[in-house]
Formats: C-alpha cells, sequence, structure tokens
C-alpha cells in the first residue's frame, strides 16, 4: 500500500462502499462530481471509514464534505502526507 | 346541482417476486398449477436450525434487477420490493418518461413485518468482531422496516405522499387501504405493496418464538390449514407490489384498469388469541363489504389467511360463517399460500395479486397440499376451478392480533351500480 490514495484505489472503495462503478479516467476529471455519479454523503462517510481503517489515521472531518473526487483526494492525501 | 363522483382507486399494475416464480406472470402459472414450491432452508447459516421448511425466492438475480448503488445500501426485502415495484409500474406502462414530468403525483405506501435483519445481522457482526469503525454507514437506514418505501422513492423519483404502515401481517392490506384513500383524496398514483426477506439467520431465530410455526421437515406436510393435520404456519419470503391509481386518471391515459380496492376494514383481537380472532376478523369483513358497498353474496371467492393453527382455522372458518351467512359455507375458498408458504406482511399482497389474477382468468387457483378439510368451507383444492369471478375477499391476520379484510372488485366494474 502507497502511502499516497489515487484514483485507482478510490474507484475501487468507491465500488465497495458505495456500488458506484467509475473508471480511475472519469474519477481523474476535474469537473466529475460526487452527486453526479450517485454517491450520497452516506456513502462518502463509508469510504471515509474505510480509509481510516486501513491506515490507521483520522480523515479531516471536512473529507466527508467533499464535493468532488478531486477535492477528496487532495483532503485526505495531505492529512496522510502530514500523518508520515 | 349533483356531487362529484368520487375518485375510486383501480389497480393499474401487480408485480410478483414469490417463492413460486420472479415474475408475476410465473407466479401465476405455477399458482393456478398448484405447485409447490416449499422446500428444506438451504440459505447459510440457517440449515442448523429447527425451522426446516420455508418458501425461498430462487430464481430472482437482485444485481440484474437493481443497480448496484441502490444494491449495496439495501437488505434483501427492499430489493425485492425495488424489482416489484419495477415490475408493477411496467405493468401499469408508468415509465420515467411519464412519472419525472409530475413527480408529485406519485407515492409510495409499504408494510414490513420485520425490515432488513440480514444486512442488520451482518453490520452487528462487524460490530463485535472488528469494533464500531467497522459498521458501514447505510446500517443506519438499510434494515429500517422504511427503508424500502424511502428507497422505491429515491429510486424513481417519485415525491408524492409516502408512508409507511407497520401493523403485523395484515399491514399488508392495511397498506393497500392507506394507497386507496390517498388516492381519492386527490393523489394520482400510489405504488403500495410489502415485500418480507424473513429467511436470513438472525430472522429466522426471531420466529423459533412463534408457538404457530411449523417445524416439520417434511415440504407436503409442513403447511396444511384446515385439516386435522394442521401443524402450523411455513414463512416465506418474497412479495408483491401494485400501482394504485385513480380510475379517472388511469383510463385517461389509456392504461388498463385490472380491479378495484373497492372496501378495507382492520380490527385487533390481541397476539395469538385465535379464539377471539373470529369475532374480528368477522367484523373486518362486515366493515369490507360496508365500505364496497357489497352484499355478501356477491363474494365469488375467498382468499383465506390459513394460518395452519386448529384454533385459528376453526376462527377463520367461523368468521367467514359469521360475516357471510349462509354463503359462508357455499362460496369457494382457497388458499394459495400453502404452496409458496407464509410472507408476512407480504402473505395478503401476493394473496391481492393471485386475486387480480383470478379475476381476470376466471379461474381460482388451488390450495397445494390440502386434502380432507375439517370445516364447513368449500375449499378449492387439487386443481384450479373454473368460475367467473368478478369480487373477491381477502383475508388476514396478524401473528399479534390484527385482522384486515379487503374486497376487490374486477376491473370492468362500472362505478355505478
Amino acid at each position: 500500500m502507497t502511502d499516497r490514495i489515487t484514483v485507482e484505489e478510490l474507484a475501487e472503495l468507491m465500488k465497495k462502499c458505495t456500488g458506484v462503478t467509475v473508471t480511475p479516467e472519469e474519477l481523474s476529471r476535474e469537473e466529475t462530481a460526487f452527486e453526479t455519479l450517485g454517491v450520497d454523503s452516506l456513502g462518502l462517510l463509508g469510504i471515509v471509514g474505510e480509509l481510516e481503517n486501513r491506515y490507521g489515521t483520522p480523515m479531516p472531518t471536512d473529507a466527508e464534505r467533499s464535493k468532488t473526487p478531486r477535492q477528496f483526494l487532495d483532503l485526505v492525501n495531505s492529512a496522510l502526507m502530514a500523518g508520515a | 346541482m349533483s356531487e362529484p363522483r368520487p375518485r375510486r382507486a383501480a389497480v393499474t399494475g401487480v408485480g410478483v417476486i414469490a417463492p413460486n416464480g420472479a415474475s408475476t406472470e410465473t407466479f401465476w402459472k405455477s399458482t393456478k398449477e398448484g405447485i409447490c414450491a416449499l422446500d428444506r432452508v438451504t440459505r447459510d447459516g440457517c440449515e442448523h436450525l429447527p425451522l426446516r421448511v420455508a418458501g425461498q425466492v430462487r430464481d430472482f438475480d437482485p444485481s440484474a434487477a437493481i443497480e448496484g448503488n441502490f444494491l449495496v445500501q439495501t437488505d434483501r426485502f427492499t430489493h425485492f420490493a425495488m424489482g416489484a415495484a419495477d415490475l408493477a409500474l411496467d405493468d401499469a406502462q408508468l415509465h420515467r418518461s411519464g412519472t419525472d414530468g409530475a413527480p408529485f403525483s406519485v407515492g409510495v405506501v409499504t408494510a414490513a413485518g420485520s425490515g432488513g435483519g440480514e444486512f442488520g445481522q451482518r453490520e452487528l457482526q462487524q460490530l463485535w468482531s472488528k469494533g464500531r469503525r467497522y459498521v458501514g454507514p447505510y446500517q443506519s437506514i438499510a434494515w429500517f422496516y422504511a427503508a424500502s418505501t424511502g428507497q422505491i422513492s429515491i429510486r424513481r423519483g417519485f415525491k408524492g405522499p409516502c408512508s409507511v404502515v407497520a401493523a403485523d401481517e395484515a399491514g399488508g392490506l392495511d397498506a393497500l387501504a392507506h394507497a386507496a384513500r390517498a388516492v381519492r383524496r386527490g393523489t394520482d398514483v400510489i405504488v403500495a405493496g410489502a415485500t418480507e426477506a424473513p429467511i436470513a439467520p438472525y430472522s429466522m431465530v426471531c420466529q423459533l418464538g412463534y408457538e404457530e410455526l411449523s417445524t416439520v421437515d417434511d415440504p407436503a406436510r409442513a403447511y396444511r390449514p384446515f385439516t386435522s393435520a394442521a401443524c402450523g404456519f411455513v414463512p416465506a419470503e418474497g412479495g408483491a407490489m401494485v400501482v394504485v391509481e385513480a380510475e379517472e386518471a388511469a383510463r385517461e391515459r389509456g392504461a388498463r384498469v385490472r380491479a378495484h380496492l373497492a372496501g378495507h376494514a382492520a380490527t385487533f383481537t390481541g397476539a395469538s388469541r385465535w379464539e377471539e380472532s373470529a369475532e374480528g376478523l368477522a367484523q373486518a369483513v362486515r366493515g369490507a363489504l360496508a365500505e364496497a358497498d357489497c352484499a355478501p353474496e356477491e363474494i365469488d371467492v375467498v382468499f383465506a389467511d390459513a394460518l395452519g393453527v386448529p384454533q385459528a382455522d376453526r376462527a377463520e372458518a367461523r368468521a367467514i360463517a359469521d360475516a357471510l351467512g349462509a354463503h359462508g359455507t357455499r362460496v369457494p375458498v382457497t388458499a394459495p399460500k400453502t404452496g409458496i408458504g407464509r410472507g408476512y406482511c407480504a402473505a395478503p399482497l401476493m394473496d391481492t395479486a393471485a386475486a387480480v389474477l383470478a379475476m381476470e382468468h376466471g379461474l381460482i387457483p388451488p390450495t397445494p397440499n390440502v386434502f380432507d378439510i375439517c370445516h364447513d368451507l368449500d375449499l378449492v383444492t387439487g386443481r384450479a376451478r373454473a368460475a367467473e369471478v368478478r369480487t373477491a375477499l381477502v383475508l388476514s391476520r396478524g401473528l399479534m392480533g390484527s385482522n384486515s379484510a379487503l374486497v376487490l372488485r374486477h376491473g370492468a366494474t362500472d362505478a355505478s351500480p
């Protein structure tokens, strides 16, 4: 496991936690929003919980309020970098 | 000036996912043939329990019928509900292209007895084996008995009046009555029904406390109401959803009116007080007939509750005799649920679906596995009976004491008698 969360890992997490299938390429696009992908707030909360369990570190509370995957990755990765 | 004619509640769509068929067509084919779909319980984690026989839905593939994001956040009972709602809406020719333009004109009503036991058990196992951080957020909604109403509404974009009826097994009929009232009050369409998924380890353990439960391990002998061999009931999963619609709105858009919800009434006589249920059920029948403006002689078939407990069967036979008078011993009575099991709230919904189909086909389906009736009833056994069925009476009682009756009229019935 790397110390940064990649779009590939986020795609896998989204499939597992929210049942939404999305390609890493689609996740990388700046304009892609969770809402249009069909990921609701409970789904995002599930992804945050899964990440916290995997990395053994708390994620910023703003992470679950992210509107886009890009925003989300920036937040959780800066938290992981800070904790490293 | 004449009074405006009251809005009539029509059934324009029927969707069934049952142990004897995962579509309305296969359900009816198996039901009219009297095929017994009861079987030994094979679900993981259930094999060692003393409940041996159940009606299990085997040919429904949730992942083929429901989108991934709705699947992960819902229990099996909601998978059935979403799947059956799709079938009913397709049958009613109500597609998203039509409903998206008027989202507030469509509401949802469901009833459920136990909610999402399988989902809840899985998350609680996570809690105790790994800790609280491993409980998924969808636990907050999936095992709640209201989940199916919410998910159907979200998934199809329905924003009309939504509700959940929690009233024991008979609540299935009460949900239909609630839908009919909503339609009479001005909502164009209500998607109504009940589905259950009680064949999972935790849910099965919950049922073991019911003294009315059959623990007989031979599928052909486990559920035989109205006979001297009656030994309790067999549970089932699955259910049915129907589209209830204002008759005028339905006719305006050219939809087929399959039946009318003509009358309903409910009473309560206490948990497992089967002796008293006779009076309660009779009173519910009288109330339903009165609301439907229907004479006892007009009832062409009775879909019985058929609990399979001698005292309860006796009480039901007495209720039919008391409420329908001499007609009660002549009217054909049937209980197709002996071939699929008793699906709690979903049981009267599957009976309602069968009643609609019986009226359309002029055929009363039989009561599988039941012979040698020990009550003064004309129970249809062996094979289906051809009959002109204009009006059907569906009965339901709950283990906790609810009694309900529903009068259905044939779709071609004129509003002015």
